[in-house]
This record gives structure tokens, sequence and C-alpha cells, in this order.
């Protein structure tokens, strides 16, 4: 260790332990972007009186990931460790607003493990009289490294991370050689994680072989895939590990800039990182001289504007320049020609996280965990239907379901997994019996589909899968650059034929067409075009019995496209009726008026049977097939096929 | 717009300050206006066509005034399996107008927004940018009439995101020497 990270650890070290008395009860409140969704911001407001009241430290931390359960609070309480190595912490949630008198009573109590039995879900470290963390399913499995601090540290303070060990791989980086570092990276095989699982050592020696003086460093803190959040959890909860990280591969690649590109959907990872900026830049760990090694590298963040595409590399990179984000055509790589026609290098956030822990412990530690094709730990973000969304960390290798299954739970009230959808709007699309699919990208390269950068969406029978096609579709549309019209046409062609499917007008030849699309998708410019075609792929080889059905039967069996279902009254007599026809959105649901039953629109279909049930009735033009009405009165409310009811009619 | 004119002034006259200027712009007046566009196009030294390129790329940036109250409506996939595309037809049912637009007295506004991943809320929405859900579809249609009537309205809790410009790397070796400082203070 150098003698200024030494200083600068006992200084951390001391500050850090000064917030808290070994005997004073420590309350973590989960601030991140999934807990203020649940309210965290009020529940923090709630508890800071009461935290003065109760003489105990209230602490901002990020997330431990247990998104359901949001607001997470965490207790520690010294005083009910079990182990001579400290403990006491328990984690406790979801914890209302309104509850946080209370909660907080009980939790620092006698007996918190019965008294605020509502609110427990584990012990996270030894806890006597509370079970462990580690028995609940989504917590035992995980093997956390890149987790390891996450919602035990206050993302906002330096000298909590320093204490933990922060920056300590830069410093030991800083008197390597930058060769060594790159081989060090290539020998633990961190593979790219925004998708392409590209070696991250060897795209560094492509740049740090680049003819210098200025090279840059982008960060792809892009996460433009829906479903997909585990860079936002990095950033929120430990940013420090991501310049860490930037800060190493500077060194590494004999580059002293790099940029932080980050999607304006996530304004707290922003204010996070530029705080964690201006921090460290406070202290020396960022800016000239860095450990007075020599070594110089700054950082800046990029605000990003909401665009997929711009998550493509050569995208990002025109993004960070600041015109139209519209991807390139490679070569030039970036490492040729990058940022401002400058060598670069382009990681996801993730990636560049892996590297302190790889220089602290060594490629052999990293690789204990992981497959040969996929070495190391992955951070997975788990929605959809699912009993337990949230984000959690698991060795690569794992089956895909005991994460979704065993981890997540599976879906809730007892309905059945239909497909899982990796990887986002270019991922594709699996059914559920490839749910034993091992999480590392081979298997899924195979199945045609990507692992992605870590978004897994499971879904039951009530989703349909023609739709979700039809929806990404649509996003690869919406998204295209429209620099080359194979892919913004050929997204659009796709889009019409799908949606011309849904509505009953599907034809045997429409497959004939989604292939030829397919076809052509495949020579567009950029990974996007040519990724477009995944998802209906995945459709037509792994859903065909579904979209056979809607295009020969004109039926939907998820019932979801509106063409294709209508919603009848089978019961008139239901009273809640009533309450339904007061909340449908186009007051659809009316009374036929009397007078008009004689005339009874002759041929209108279903007319008969309204009249034959009662006065109730559907306008059919009118209705959007919201559910509002079945909702409210289930009984009374059915939704039927729409041309099996009336091809006995017309 | 003096304000916004003002603080342009402080950012680097470099291509690379563009989305930075544009975000200003969004902030300080709302939306990028015509005037907004003609200033960053002044003081970064481009063109004006060269500001309307990512000005119209981009999906956040507005180019109408934003409505007093705005409902994001989450078109995320994990949204979807769970009734999402229901939630944005009650929505567009009640407020009268289509995805995309303000009501006509611009006080309502329905907008598609990405998935930031609080998924574990959906099906959801934001009003003005706070996270509402998991809204069942009876939620939906009684929250869009409470804001049609101007109840529930929630502010914006966003605290104004300030990014540092670059710090210890001079712009100069950060974005090339082409005009840049000699022209300060020429506006
Ligand atoms: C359309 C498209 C969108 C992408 N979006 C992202 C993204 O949001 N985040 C990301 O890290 N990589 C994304 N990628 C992958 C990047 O192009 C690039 O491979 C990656 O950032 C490299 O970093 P890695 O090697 O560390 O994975 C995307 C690629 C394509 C084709
Ligand atoms: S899909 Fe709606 S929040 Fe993720």
């Amino acid at each position: 260790m150098s003698s200024v990270y030494d200083e600068l650890r006992e200084a951390a070290e001391l500050a850090a332990a000064a917030r808290r008395s070994p005997e004073r009860p420590l309350v973590r409140v989960d601030l991140s972007t999934s807990s203020i969704a649940a309210e965290a911001d009020r529940l923090w407001e709630a508890l800071e009186p009461l935290a003065a009241q109760h003489d105990v430290e209230l602490v901002r931390v990020g997330t431990l990931g247990l998104s359901w359960l949001e607001p997470v609070v965490e207790v520690e309480r010294p005083d009910l460790s079990a182990s001579a190595s400290g403990g006491g912490a328990v984690v406790y949630g979801p914890v209302r607003t309104e509850d946080a008198a209370e909660f907080l009573a009980a939790a620092l109590g006698d007996n918190p493990a019965e008294d605020a039995s509502r609110w427990l879900i584990g012990a996270r470290t030894p806890t006597v009289g509370v079970p462990p963390l580690a028995d609940h399913p989504f917590w035992g499995p995980q093997e956390r490294r890149l987790m390891r601090l996450m919602g035990i540290i206050d993302p906002e303070s330096l000298d909590e991370a320093i204490a933990e060990g922060a920056y300590g791989a830069l410093d030991r980086a800083v008197t390597m050689d930058p060769m060594a570092i790159c081989d060090l990276v290539l020998a633990a095989g961190v593979g790219g994680r925004g998708g392409g699982g590209f070696p991250a050592g060897q795209k560094w020696k492509f740049l740090l072989g680049a003819p210098g003086p200025t090279k840059y460093l982008v960060c792809n803190a892009d996460e433009g895939d829906p479903g997909a959040f585990v860079n936002r959890v990095l950033m929120e909860s430990d940013p420090h590990l991501v310049i860490e990280g930037m800060a190493i591969a500077g060194r590494a690649t004999g580059s002293d800039y790099g940029f932080i590109y980050i999607r304006d959907e996530y304004p707290l990872s922003i204010e996070r990182m530029q705080l964690a900026l201006d921090q460290a830049r406070a202290r020396g760990l960022l800016g000239r001289d860095i450990f007075g090694s020599g070594f110089d590298f700054d950082l800046e963040i990029t605000r990003g504007a909401g665009s997929y595409v711009c998550g493509e590399e050569t995208g990002l990179i025109a993004s960070v320049e600041g015109i139209r984000g519209m991807p390139k055509i490679r070569p030039p790589f970036p490492a040729q020609r990058g940022v401002f026609d400058q060598p670069s290098n382009v990681n996801n956030t993730e990636t560049y996280a892996n590297v302190p822990l790889i220089v602290q412990h060594g490629a052999n530690w990293y690789r204990e965990h992981g497959t040969e094709s996929d070495p190391g730990t992955k951070m997975f973000s788990i929605s959809g239907a699912l009993e337990r969304p949230g984000i959690l960390e698991v060795p690569f290798g794992m089956g895909m379901d005991e994460l979704l299954l065993g981890c997540g739970g599976g879906p809730p009230d007892g309905h059945r997994p239909k497909g899982i959808q990796p990887g986002g709007p270019l991922g594709g699309l699996l059914p559920a019996s490839d749910l034993g699919l091992k999480l590392e990208r081979p298997p899924f390269t195979e199945r045609g589909v990507l692992l992605g950068s870590g978004g897994l969406i499971l879904f039951d029978e009530r989703a349909s899968a023609v739709d979700l096609t039809k929806y990404f579709s649509e996003f690869c549309e919406d998204e295209s650059c429209g620099r080359c019209t194979t892919c913004h046409g050929g997204s659009q062609r796709l889009v019409e034929v799908l949606e011309r499917i849904m509505h009953g007008d599907g034809r045997e030849e429409d497959l004939t067409r989604i292939g030829a699309i397919d076809r052509t998708l495949q020579n567009a410019n950029c990974l996007h075009g040519q990724f477009t075609p995944y998802a209906v792929r995945g459709l037509v080889n792994y859903f065909r019995d579904e979209l056979d059905t809607h295009i020969a039967e004109k039926r939907d069996p998820a019932r979801v496209a509106p063409g294709l279902t209508r919603y009848l009254i089978v019961d008139p007599s239901d009273p809640r009726l009533e309450e339904a026809a007061a909340l449908c959105p186009t007051a659809c649901i009316a009374r036929a008026p009397v007078e008009a039953d004689d005339e009874s629109d002759e041929g209108e279909d279903g007319a008969e049977r309204s009249e034959a049930l009662g006065d109730w009735r559907i306008d059919q033009p009118h209705c959007i097939h919201c559910d509002v009405c079945r909702e409210i009165a289930p009984e009374a409310i059915r939704v039927e096929d729409r041309y099996l009811a009336t091809l006995s009619v017309v | 717009m003096e304000r916004f004119a003002g603080l342009l002034q402080q950012l680097p006259r470099a291509q690379g300050e563009m989305l930075r200027a544009l975000h200003l712009a969004q902030e300080e007046l709302g939306w990028i206006s015509r005037d907004a566009i003609r200033l960053i196009a002044r003081h970064l030294r481009v063109s004006e066509a060269q500001v309307y390129g990512p000005a119209t790329f981009y999906a956040e940036f507005r180019h109408s005034p934003p409505p007093r109250t705005l409902v994001t409506w989450c078109s995320g996939p994990s949204c979807r399996v769970v009734g999402g595309d229901r939630v944005r037809r009650i929505f567009e049912a009640e407020f009268g107008c289509r995805l995309g637009e303000n009501t006509a007295d611009d006080e309502l506004g329905l907008w598609l927004g990405q998935c930031n991943g609080t998924c574990e809320q959906a099906p959801m929405v934001w009003v003005n940018g706070r996270v509402v859900g998991p809204l069942s579809m009876v939620d939906s249609v009684k929250l869009a009439r409470r804001l049609k009537a101007g109840e529930d309205v929630i502010e914006w809790p966003r605290r104004p995101i300030k990014i540092a410009p670059a710090t210890f790397v001079d712009a100069e070796a950060t974005y090339g020497s082409e005009h840049e400082h000699e022209a300060d203070g020429a506006d």
C-alpha cells in the first residue's frame, strides 16, 4: 500500500467509525429508485424525528435487491449479535410510512423477532433469536461479490466506501505495468456484461496498443433493455466501485479520461455518480498524479436523453460527441477510432465494476465461480410474473429455473410459467420448457436467443406471446435510428404483419413473409436491425401453436388481443354492473332503452343474446377491452373469442 | 429565457456540450423551443440544423410546452405481461388524447415512458415523475379521473440534476481545439 492510500484509509475509517458508536443501533433505510417508488423517501422523513427519540443512527443505503419487499429497512443492534465478530443486523420490509413509529419501537424492543414479526425478513448477520437471511430462498443461492456492500454502505459517503476497502485495488494498479493489468483481466476471463461477452482484457489490449496520446474510456450505463436494471443498482448502491474500475482500466489502457454515459431515466444514478465523482476528485482519487504515482485520470458524466440505439457502442460514442446517436458500421472499431475520432474503449458498467475485485483477489479467485465460457458471477434483474421480483447476484451456470422459480418464486397465485424473455428487446423469447437452461451464454445462443445484460422476464399463461412479440417489434421500430431502410422499413413491415394477425386478418402466407423480413433484417447496418427479428423468430420457433391459432382460427388463447376477443355480459342481474358502468372509461356499458327492444338491430352479433339475458349491454364498437368491468363484476362479464361467436351469425 | 441564455454561457463552446445544453434548455424552459435551438446553435458555433438533429432524435426532448400534470405510461414488458397495455387504453379514453399528446387545455398529458426497473410495481405509470403502481384497471380509471378533477396532483420531486463540466483535463484536450474560447464573450 502506498503511504498516501494508507493515510486516506485511516482517515476514512475514523470518519466512518465516528458515525456510529459500538453500542448504538444503526437503522439503514434503502433509498434507491425501487424503494422510492414504494415511498421510502416519505418513510425516511417519518423516521428522522423517531431516530432522534430512540437515539439511533439513521443511515441512507442503496439496495439489498429485495425489490418486492420495499421499502426495506435494516436494523443493526450490536446487543443482539450472536457472533464474536459482530452481527445483529436484521432486515425488515415492507415498512409503510404510517407504520414507522410502531415498527421502530418493535424492532428496537426486547423481542424484535416476535414484536416486529410482520415486517421480519431475516438476519443478515448472526442475530440472537432471528432466522438467518441465508435461509431465505431469494438470498440463499446468491454469491454476492459486486453486491457485497450494496444496501450496507451509504452510497453517498466516500468514507464508508474507503473504510470497506474501496480504491485499494486502484492503489495497487497504479504501480502495476499496464500490460500486466490487461493480462490479469484476460486471465480472469471477464466477458463484457453488455451482452456481447467479449473478453474485456482483450479489448483493453487493443486500446493499449493504439497510438496515443489521447485515448478515451466510455462506460456504457445506457441500460436500455426494459426489464434490466443491473447498472442502475450498481450506480445507486456502490458508485465508487464503478469509478475505481474505470480508473484501473485507464491505467491498463494508457487512457487518462473517461465518460460515463447514463440514461436519463436514471436520475438518481446520475445524481449519486456525480456526487461520487466530486468526492473522489476532492480526495485526489481522480485527477492528476493519483497516489503520487504520476497516473492522471478523470471522468465526466454524459446524461443520455432517451434513445435505445445509443446503447450500441458506436451510437453511444456519437451521443457522447453530442450528435444524433446513430450507430456506425464497424470497422473502424472504437479502439481504432472512437470518441472525437480518438482511440477509445467501451465497456458496460458491470464489466468495469468487476475489475477492482480481480485486482484485489486475483484471477483464480474470480474463476472460483462460474463456468468455462463465463467465469465469475453475474447480477440479474428478474421481473414479470414473479412472486419475488428483484435483483440478485449468482454464479454463471446456475439453472434458470433455480433463479426464476427458486429465488423468484415463479408466477404468483398458482399461474403457470409460459415463457421467458431474456436479454431485452433483441434477446428473443424462450418457452417455459427451457427453464432448465444454465445461465451462461452458449446454451442461450444455441437456442437462438441472447442471455444479454442481465434482465430476465418470466411470463405466464395470462400473457400472449404474439402480443409480446408485437411489443418488441414496435420497440425496435420506434428505436431504429433510421439510417438504414433495411432496419426501419423491415421493423415497420414486421409490426404491420403482427398487427394484422392480432386483428384476425392473419394469412397463411404471413409465415413466409415473416421469414423474408427476418432474412432481410439480417442485412441491416448494425446489430439493432440484425437482432430485431430475434423476438419473432422465438415466436415462430417456440410459440408456433399460439401463432397458428391466431392465424388459422382467429383466436387468441390468452385473450388479450382486442381484435380477437370481445367482452360480453353473461349475468345482467349482477348488481355490480352498476358500478362497472359508472367506471367504464368509454361509458359503453349501458342499459338499452326499452323501446329499442323490438327493433333489436338485426344481424348485430350478440344482440339477441343480450336481449334474452336482460337490459345491460356492452356497446361493442366502443369497448376498449380495458377489463375494468370484469375486475368489478367477474361473474357477470366474460371475455369471449370474437370470431367463433360471430362465425355462426354472419 | 434570459436566465437560460446566461446559464448557457457557462458551458464550454464545444459540440460535446450539445446534450448538456439541450437538457439545460428543457430544465429551464420546460421544452426545447425554436428560440432555444437558435441560442444553443450560436453558443456552440454550429448550425441550427446541427442542434435540431439531436433535439428531435432523442425521445426525452419535448417540442411543445409540458402539461401541468404529466402521466408517463410505462411501455415496458414486465408491465405489459400484467396488463400494461390496458392501462394505456384507459388513460387515453379518460383523458381524451392519444399517447404522446396533451389534452386540449394542456392540463394533462399522456406520454410514453421506458422501463426504469421498478418492475415490481408493474403495471405502473409515473405521475409527474413519481411512480404510481401496481395499478389494477379500476385503480387506473380512478386515478385518471382524480387527475382530471385536479386532485392527487403530485409535485415534481425532481431536484435539478447538476452535471459538472469537465474539470481537470482542459476542454481543449478533450474536445479538440477548434473554435473554442477565442470567441468567448462575443455573444
Ligand atoms: C441496439 C443495441 C443496444 C445496446 N445497448 C446496450 C446497453 O444498454 N448497455 C450496454 O452495456 N451495452 C449495450 N449494447 C452492447 C454494446 O454495443 C457494447 O457491446 C457493450 O457496451 C460493450 O461493453 P462490454 O464488452 O463490457 O459488454 C447494445 C448493443 C446494441 C446492438
Ligand atoms: S416494465 Fe414497467 S417498470 Fe419495468
